[in-house]
């Protein structure tokens, strides 16, 4: 019986292979991609990075030294954007120049996926960026980004409760944590602090802080260092600060969307995001009646005289290997790059970001986001500088639920062993 | 469910007799309609609450409903677009499926020949194909051909998706007519074609919906595939449409339920419309192996 | 996701069940859904050769193409390293059976398999069950309330999934869902804000119950309408014979609907262990992917991890998984085929 089915099933396949071979030739017909004519550039950018109206001086600019080649700008979602980057690096006709995230560039350049712009150095204006903002666009000395913008995150408060509560903005975690209990003993239905449990760019400044970091270089390997003493009074730092929260332990902040789907709710005295952010929630607000008072200041340190470490987030803008049109799209991104447009960016950025040129800068206002970013951007760090790094944040990202199982229970060594073995796996693949 | 709880015999009771096992069984039904009708309701009022009564600790039943969430829902971008997309896309798999399982099916129903039953066997095996993971190769094979980006090749695609499931109930539904039927109209002199056309055909009506409504909901529903082989906007489908609310602008709940309610909307129509006209002798597909 | 939607194939909200429509057909023979054998003199007519080939061609030619080709394809990715590397510069690297030793040699490969069967398993077994009983009490119910019942079956039947998923996770949102609402109702404490998705395995219990939500339709509304081919004298015959509920249903409804059974089983178990946006879009596999099964094991590693050629090997081993727990109902169906 066995032995009938198995012959059946042999005949059945081969039949339908014979098939395949017939007439899987015969549609293989060239159909050549209507390319020809006008030329055209795309650009990718992410959902909330490009302000209104500056992507449009980009291409006015870029009109006037090329008429006749259009530009399409695209915003992408931030939600499986690796798959997505991947996939179009890989073909024939991917966007031209597109936006990515610093701590993803090294992943890309290492695939051979991003053009090498280190020819172009002059004409993009190497020179006069940021230095700070320099190291995850190179990889092995050689250019494949340039960079656009980095912010990073700071405490956003609600001045009314604060003020109800008799606490001021502190400058040290013993500080910090005081006006908590405070603000809980003033107004114990609301939360003091919104922190979701996997908030995993605010943890790394906490082990910055201790010293630590998420990996470590260990002869020319790398490996994860979650582990260690330091992640784990990191980690129990963290977990005293989500004590004053009822955020949900297994969601990072955009799910729900802190700044457009929790504050804007109230109940929330304080929160810590990025300037985009806090713009989205101050808009949430205002739609809804509401009007929005704000403060800000940067995380504390463990002692006064220095704030606390922040991850430098920010974006780079590469140009694809397999682009038809890299001259042109270089011609773009030197636009984009340079300080005209870079101060118009902080301009519409309203200072919520850095540029990438100092001299590009937006004076901040007294008592604004950036004022308070601006102070802790003296210790900002970045993720480690390897290539691997971005297959470590794919999704499932084990910083994550490293941080989960900390909060809810789990021994941080033992969860920080069990995310470094698969940080060890994923940081040292290409 | 048990035959105890009701004394007299089912099929003739008397109307207006009310027993204590009719009571059981009628509140049972009640209750199991309510619970599978629940979602399905809870999504529809949610699409029609105001922002601040979706975003409740305590549900709230009684509201003023709105149009405002359909408004945010259907303002997006190219809304107009994938919605041309899914229907394109899914009909045209659709017809062409029914076409192509309407020839497979009556030569695997009603003849003899040699690998038959090897080709049933594949039809059988066809339908546990792992679209999902199968989503790579698709890709690389679409990318090395140019097909990316293609509505006239998703809509292949999802034919052959819905093939293999539509045969094999197809054959069923054929195998169900009489043949004697069928050598009736050929002693009148009809073709074997002639004879399918005019006997076979016309008793398939009810087949031919059920089916389709199966092949509906598959395509109309797929997402993996589109996902990474049409990253184009333009070439996009509703089912896309239908998940960036919760992503772009946090998420907005009531413009999820509001775009879950329209894409579902076309398909409970559907279903409707083909089940009411398909109503009764339709044990032959799924039934009979 | 794909084919995963439970279709249709039978009935639906019949007012009237098999009464008009049903006469038309085969007589209701007691025996159940017996097809009608093919007569001797209908071979006459046969026309010979070519014909149900060039029938059957235009179907087996687009599932070899679109089907059998991008299997293969599947087959030889799996013999490849293909990480983003290799899949952004188009380079092809063999490794032989690399992916595979590398997958049977992981513990975690192993625990995914034996919670995608387990799964699969209580699934299938809940939706036969539920599914079954409700087929049975259509049968018993008044016109009005089975038809009120079929249409409160066809609305979850009708629900697409990727919308039906969307709703479950509202239903049981840890801040604002009716679910922890409910529980609050009932009197039970500790659902201010419990959340559901806490561990992998209440992340697949919420899966299970949205599967079986969807799936029961299907069997409900197929097991009446094939209900309604018994003979209410198999019924009375057994009546008389004193058997209970229970005995009338493994003594007349179970021999009879036989293959209503058989098929349906098969079906679900397919639909099961292939379900895959109705557990990856709950919580992708999480927490810390202790709810993910073979398919969205599959699809993290690939399409999520970039190991395309890992994955490729966890699909071919889905595959054989399936058609090895498959065969056996490879062979009582083709059985069936030989009396056709």
């Amino acid at each position: 019986m066995k032995r009938k089915l198995i012959a059946a099933i042999g005949v059945a396949g081969m039949m339908v292979s014979i098939a395949a071979c017939g007439s899987g030739s015969g549609d293989k017909g060239d159909k050549g991609k209507a390319d020809g004519g006008a030329k055209s550039l795309t650009v990718w950018v992410m959902e909330g990075s490009a302000p209104a109206g500056w992507t449009d001086e980009i291409n006015k600019a870029f009109a006037a030294k090329h008429p006749g080649v259009t530009v399409k700008v695209e915003t992408q979602q931030w939600t499986d954007i690796q798959t997505k980057v991947t996939a179009a690096l890989s073909e024939d006709t991917p966007p031209d120049v597109l936006e990515l995230g610093n701590t993803q560039t090294a992943g890309y350049a290492a695939t051979g996926g991003l053009a090498d712009l280190t020819g172009d150095k002059a004409k993009l204006g190497y020179d006069s960026w940021n230095k700070g903002m320099l190291p995850s666009n190179e990889l092995d000395g050689k250019l494949y980004s340039a960079p656009w913008y980095a912010t990073n995150r700071v405490v956003i408060y609600d001045k009314a409760a604060y003020a109800k509560a008799g606490v001021t903005p502190p400058k040290t975690r013993a500080e910090w944590i005081e006006g908590l209990k405070k603000l809980k003993a003033a107004d114990p239905k609301s939360q003091p602090i919104y922190l979701p449990g996997q908030s995993w760019y605010v943890l790394a400044g906490f082990i910055w802080d201790e010293g630590g970091d998420l990996a470590v270089k260990d002869g020319d390997k790398w490996k994860g260092s979650l582990s260690s003493p330091e992640a784990a009074a990191a980690m129990n730092f963290y977990k005293e600060l989500a004590s004053y929260s009822t955020a949900p332990k297994d969601k990072d902040e955009a799910t729900p969307q802190q700044s457009t789907d929790v504050v804007p709710k109230g109940g929330v005295a304080s929160w810590i995001g990025l300037g985009w952010e806090a713009g989205g929630a101050i808009d949430a607000l205002k739609k809804a009646g509401k009007t929005a008072d704000f403060g800000y200041f940067p995380i504390p340190g463990k002692t006064a005289d220095k704030p606390g470490s922040v991850f430098f987030g920010g974006s780079n803008l590469a140009v694809a290997e397999r682009s038809q049109n890299k001259d042109l799209a270089k011609e773009w991104l030197a636009i984009a790059a340079s300080k005209e447009l870079q101060a118009k960016y902080a301009e519409l950025a309203g200072g919520a970001s850095l540029p990438n040129n100092d001299a590009a800068q937006f004076a901040p206002a007294a008592g604004s986001f950036a004022e308070a970013m601006k102070q802790a951007a003296s210790v900002g760090k970045i993720t480690p500088v390897t290539p691997g790094w971005a297959n470590v944040e794919t999704a499932p990202n084990p910083v994550k639920d490293f941080m989960t199982k900390v909060l809810q229970g789990t021994d941080p060594k033992a969860a920080g062993e069990a995310a470094d073995k698969v940080i060890n796996e994923r940081i040292n693949q290409q | 469910m048990s035959a105890t709880t009701s004394p007299a015999p089912k099929k003739y009771r008397a109307r207006k007799r009310i027993t204590a096992g009719a009571v059981v069984k009628n509140v049972s039904a009640l209750v199991i309609a309510a619970v599978f009708v629940f979602p399905v309701y809870w999504m529809f009022s949610s699409s029609l609450k105001p922002q601040h009564q979706i975003l409740t600790k305590d549900p709230v039943f009684a509201f003023t409903p709105t149009f405002e969430n359909y408004t945010t829902a259907t303002g997006v971008d190219l809304f107009w677009t994938y919605v041309t997309n899914s229907l394109v896309v899914t009909l045209g798999a659709v017809l062409v499926a029914l076409l192509v399982a309407l020839l497979a099916s009556f030569a695997l129903a009603r003849m003899k020949f040699r690998g038959r039953k090897g080709i049933v066997l594949v039809v059988m095996m066809a339908q546990m194909a792992p679209w999902e993971v199968m989503v790579i190769a698709m890709y690389m094979i679409s990318r090395e051909n140019d097909m990316l980006n293609s509505i006239p090749v998703l809509t292949l695609i999802y034919f052959v998706m819905v093939l293999p499931f539509t045969i094999w109930t197809l054959r069923g539904f054929i195998a169900a007519v009489p043949v004697e039927l069928e050598e009736a109209a050929q002693i009148d002199g009809c073709t074997r074609g002639q004879a399918f056309r005019k006997v076979i055909f016309p008793l398939l009506a009810p087949g031919l919906m059920s089916t389709s409504i199966f092949g509906f909901i598959t395509a109309w529903n797929e997402f993996a595939m589109i996902l990474l082989l049409n990253k184009d906007k333009e070439s996009q489908t509703l089912t896309l449409w239908l998940t960036q609310f919760q992503t772009a602008f946090g998420s907005d709940w009531g413009a999820t339920m509001a775009a879950s309610t329209l894409f579902a909307l076309p398909v409970l129509i559907v279903f409707l419309f083909l089940q009411r006209k398909a109503v009764g002798g339709m044990t032959a597909g799924a039934v009979k192996g | 996701m794909t084919v995963d939607s439970p279709g249709t194939a039978t009935a639906g909200p019949q007012d009237a069940p098999g009464r008009a429509a049903r006469k038309s057909q085969t007589p209701p023979a007691p025996a159940g859904p017996k097809e009608v054998r093919q007569p001797s003199r209908g071979r006459r007519s046969l026309p010979g050769g070519l014909v149900p080939y060039l029938l059957v061609a235009p179907a087996l030619v687009s599932m070899a193409l679109l089907l059998l080709y991008p299997l293969i394809r599947n087959v030889v990715l799996s013999f490849q390293q293909l990480n983003r590397k290799e899949f952004i510069t188009h380079e092809t690297v063999w490794i032989g059976f690399d992916n595979y030793t590398a997958l049977l040699g992981d513990p975690d490969f192993w625990t995914v398999v034996v919670r995608s069967v387990v799964f699969t398993a209580v699934n299938v077994m809940l939706i036969m069950a539920v599914g079954t009983g409700i087929g049975l009490l259509l049968n018993r119910l008044g016109k009005k309330m089975r038809l009120v019942l079929s249409l409160a079956l066809v609305f979850a039947w009708a629900m697409p999934i990727v919308a039906s998923v969307t709703v479950f996770q509202w239903l049981f949102d840890e801040q604002f869902g009716v679910a922890n609402w409910v529980m609050r109702t009932l009197g039970f404490s500790g659902y201010e804000q419990h959340n559901w998705f806490e561990t992998g395995f209440s992340t697949l219990v919420i899966s299970l119950l949205l599967l079986v939500w969807g799936s029961v339709p299907f069997v409900a509304l197929n097991m009446y309408a094939a209900l309604t081919t018994i003979g209410s004298e198999l019924y009375e015959a057994a009546k008389m014979d004193g058997a209970n509920g229970w005995r009338t249903f493994w003594a007349v409804v179970f021999p009879n609907l036989k293959p209503f059974f058989l098929v349906t089983t098969f079906l679900e178990i397919i639909w099961i262990f292939k379900a895959f946006t109705q557990i990856y879009a709950m919580n992708k596999g999480g927490p810390d992917r202790a709810s993910e099964t073979l398919p969205v094991f599959a699809y993290i590693e690939g399409v999520g991890q970039f190991h395309y050629g890992v994955a490729a090997a966890v699909s071919v081993l889905t595959i054989v998984m399936l058609v090895a727990i498959m065969s056996f109902y490879f062979r009582l169906i083709l059985k069936q085929e030989e009396q056709l």
